[in-house]
């Protein structure tokens, strides 16, 4: 059916021909950026404000002990010099000597013990507790060493300690609380906190920041970040030129865009995977028709995946066969059951099942209709009646999670850590987001997340994808692009971490 | 007019409770309150711990009618996210909302009050014809469309007005044309229809015999009895100002109560969903009952029929 969109709108505008304002230069002629986001954050605190957007600004105002270098996936220093590991429960951290906080503050092993110690503890109210509950303590051995100690052999600890436990000043933190904290934080980080005007507030470069980190040192002064909802706002502000960066942007937008002089647009590759979530324990229905693994085939060979990445998602997204992300360690592409489109075999295997008739099943979605729309045509050109709920992300997650919906068309980032412990490991651990319930796979994993030995985790996560996709308890769908638009002459490089790292970016 | 006064106070009363028993089903239904708080990452166990510290396991009728204790002590609670106080955000929004909601409806009666008059001395003239059209092109265009339609005009095309945000006045020229158009055409219309009947009645047609300039019937003796319904009807509109409010501010990158609600429905932010529609809510009653009042003190044949 065809539905105008806003969009197309948009998409019509800029297929004319238009008289475009030169662009405001702003940007490079003072040394500033100004970055249009989506979303409000709740807050500054890393721990608290988990949101995209929120790791992003994370990133720029505070510092973790190590570094993960986007492009080689190495482990560089930051706030730790060195580190090594004591015995399987312990990691040691030497710190950098002569950090100082966006206050004044000198940065000790103090604030590491603290910081940690603090959101560790359930209490706290950190969001993401997969990121924190690891830990058994932190102590400081002297002024300049720590000891982070897991309660169990973990072997994603660094991952963690790299992508997820900002460092905050101990001090300070106190003497604010935490909520005081979240709106005038103070980290080491590339930038510090400077005018804050409701969703808008500004970045400035830390002067002081130290050298030999694995950040580098920023090039660009102050970073503007405005509050845009709006996708289709974002767009016409970087077609105008007031704004220098955003992201978010449609795939379908960017060839459009990046036809116009004053845009750069491009689709860039991320750790995101999209996959169908299929309710086989039956909490939306008892009598769930998924309960029958026969169903659940058929729907992975209903769906023509190659032609919903070619027509619809686009750039560089890619099918998967597992439910992971291929870059991720333990992610064993080869271990997984690949169900190609083959809507007569999915036919064959639902009369086989008794469905002959067909059956209707509700899924909650949100990121795209025409996607979940390709898929309802998909599953009824086997007999499937598929009911489509469209929500806003974290409602329709929620729906999922409350067994409200035989299926779920979501995506996962797993908090953009490369371990299979972060994606799989989330979906088969026997809570809310695990519709499966396999006490195998679920025991298979959380060996896998406990065991040191690399070919020992290796050999258990193959197993578990082997027996996940035999079981057809989900249907993996394929890798999300994310779309951005910048001005021409901004050295900026898409992360497949989904983290946009300002302070690498520089004007030519 | 006490006794008429009383009657409607009490009419609002009822209607407040009401908005706020379906609010409050409402959210509970929608999602459920605990795993809100508790976040993504959260365990059944988690979910299960908050559910009792919090109280959502008592049957729902106390848990509303502890949420009406603390709403009447002027508490509407913390938000899942940011753990503010709902009160002290919503207080750092209002100011926005009510620029623009005031902007927009003093623009909608600039325009529709001289359209209105002109489109009644020349019924089916070209006039009226355009002002139809006006008023049927404001009311069928989608808010979302309309402002990206300026947005793309004044913002990207010819670069004259910003395109999004709140910094300086300039900001609000767009959001306010897009908002105050949608007002526009009732209003214009009401005007319209009382200017017929009044230039039509006796006494009119008393002051053109007695040789007073067009000029003065229309200004001194016809607009003011026909503009009274357009009072209470500008409250009403105020009312949907507000309301329209949530998709104009978040096209427009307005940070004000509009863009709160609807940044709180895409995070399930249950209590300032709950407290800014029940704030809306309270603002539509209360303007309905001073139009009622001002219609009422205005015309007695109100008062006898209430």
């Amino acid at each position: 059916m065809f539905r105008p969109t806003r969009h197309m709108l948009l998409a019509a505008a800029l297929a004319l021909p238009l008289a475009l304002p030169a662009g405001l230069q702003a940007g490079p002629a003072d040394n500033s950026l100004t970055i249009a986001m989506g979303e409000e954050l709740p807050g500054f605190d890393g721990y608290i404000s988990t949101s995209r957007d929120g790791v992003v600004m994370t990133r720029h105002l505070f510092d973790m002990l190590i570094y993960r270098n986007p492009e080689t996936f190495d482990y560089e220093p930051l706030l730790a010099t060195e580190w090594r590991r004591i015995d399987d429960l312990t990691w040691e951290f030497d710190l950098r000597e002569g950090v100082v906080f966006h206050n004044g503050d000198a940065f000790t092993a103090e604030d590491v013990v603290w910081t940690l110690n603090t959101y560790a503890d359930p209490a706290t109210g950190a969001r993401s507790q997969a990121a924190v509950s690891w830990i058994d303590r932190v102590e400081a051995v002297d002024e300049l060493t720590v000891r982070v100690i897991s309660k169990e052999p973990f072997p994603a600890a660094l991952e963690f300690i790299a992508g997820s436990l900002p460092i905050h000043p101990a001090d300070y933190a106190q003497s604010v609380g935490l909520d005081g904290f979240a709106q005038a934080p103070v980290g080491t980080g590339p930038y510090k906190l400077g005018e804050v005007r409701g969703g808008d507030f500004t970045l400035l470069r830390n002067e002081a920041y130290f050298e030999g980190g694995g950040k580098g040192t920023p090039a660009i002064d102050r970073i503007d970040v405005r509050l845009i909802p709006d996708t289709a706002t974002r767009i016409a502000e970087i077609i105008g030129g007031s704004v220098d960066w955003t992201w978010n942007v449609p795939a379908d937008q960017i060839p459009q865009l990046d036809r116009l002089p004053n845009v750069t647009a491009e689709l860039g590759t991320t750790m995101r995977i999209a996959m169908i979530l299929l309710d086989s324990v039956g909490r939306a229905n008892e009598n769930s028709p998924l309960a029958d693994v026969r169903v659940r085939q058929a729907i992975n060979h209903a769906i023509d995946r190659e032609g919903i990445v070619a027509a619809l998602v686009g750039g560089s997204g890619e099918v998967i066969n597992v439910p992971c992300y291929p870059l991720q360690f333990g992610c064993d592409t080869g271990a997984g059951v690949a169900y190609e489109f083959n809507p007569d075999g999915a036919r064959a295997l639902l009369a086989e099942a008794g469905h002959a008739d067909g059956i209707t099943l509700k899924m909650g979605s949100f990121r795209d209709r025409s996607r979940a729309e390709a898929i309802q045509a998909n599953l009824a050109a086997v007999g499937i009646t598929l009911e489509i709920e469209m929500l806003q992300a974290r409602a329709s997650f929620s729906s999922w999670r409350e067994g409200q919906i035989d299926m779920w068309y979501g995506d996962w980032g797993s908090f953009s850590i490369a371990d299979t412990s972060a994606s799989m490991g989330n979906f088969f651990d026997g809570g809310a987001n695990d519709g499966a319930r396999d006490e195998e796979v679920t025991a298979l994993l959380a060996e896998a997340a406990r065991i040191v030995d690399e070919d020992a985790r290796l050999a258990a996560y193959s197993e578990a994808i082997r027996r996940a996709t035999e079981a057809a308890y989900w249907v993996p769908m394929h890798t999300i692009v994310m779309g951005y638009a910048y001005r021409p002459g901004l050295n900026f490089a898409a992360p497949v971490d989904e983290v946009p790292r300002f302070f690498l970016a520089s004007w030519e | 007019m006490l006794s008429f006064l009383l009657r409607r106070l009490v009419l609002s009363a009822v209607v407040i409770s009401a908005i706020s028993v379906i609010t409050f089903g409402l959210s509970h239904v929608a999602i459920d309150p605990a795993s809100g708080i508790a976040g993504d990452s959260a365990t059944p166990q988690d979910i299960a711990l908050i559910r009792v510290q919090y109280g959502f396991d008592r049957p729902l009728p106390a848990q509303y009618l502890s949420y009406v204790g603390q709403v009447l002590q002027g508490d509407l609670g913390r938000s899942y996210l940011t753990r503010q106080p709902v009160a002290d955000m919503i207080a750092s929004r209002v100011g926005v909302t009510a620029t623009l909601a005031g902007l927009s409806i003093l623009f909608a009666l600039a325009l529709s009050v001289p359209l209105g008059v002109l489109a009644a001395l020349r019924p089916g003239s070209g006039v009226d014809r355009l002002a139809l059209t006006i008023a049927v092109t404001g009311q069928a265009i989608p808010n979302f469309w309309a402002g990206l339609l300026l947005i793309l005009l004044f913002g990207v095309t010819l670069g004259w007005l910003p395109i999004s945000g709140s910094g300086t006045w300039a900001h609000f020229v767009l959001p306010t044309i897009t908002l105050g158009s949608f007002a526009t055409p009732a209003l214009m219309r009401l005007v319209r229809a009382g200017m017929i009947e009044v230039l039509e009645a006796d006494y009119i047609r008393t002051a053109r015999a007695m040789g007073l300039s067009e000029r003065a019937i229309l200004f001194r003796f016809a607009l003011r009895p026909a503009i009274l319904p357009v009072i209470s009807l500008t409250a009403v509109q105020l009312g949907f100002m507000l309301g329209g409010s949530v998709v104009v501010e978040s096209v427009f990158a307005l940070q004000g109560l509009g863009y709160l609600a609807w940044q709180s429905m895409t995070r399930a932010d249950m209590p300032v969903i709950q407290a800014i529609v029940l704030m809306i809510s309270l603002i539509y009653v209360v303007l309905m009952l001073l139009a009622d009042a001002i219609n009422a003190a205005l015309d007695p044949r109100i008062r006898a029929a209430a």
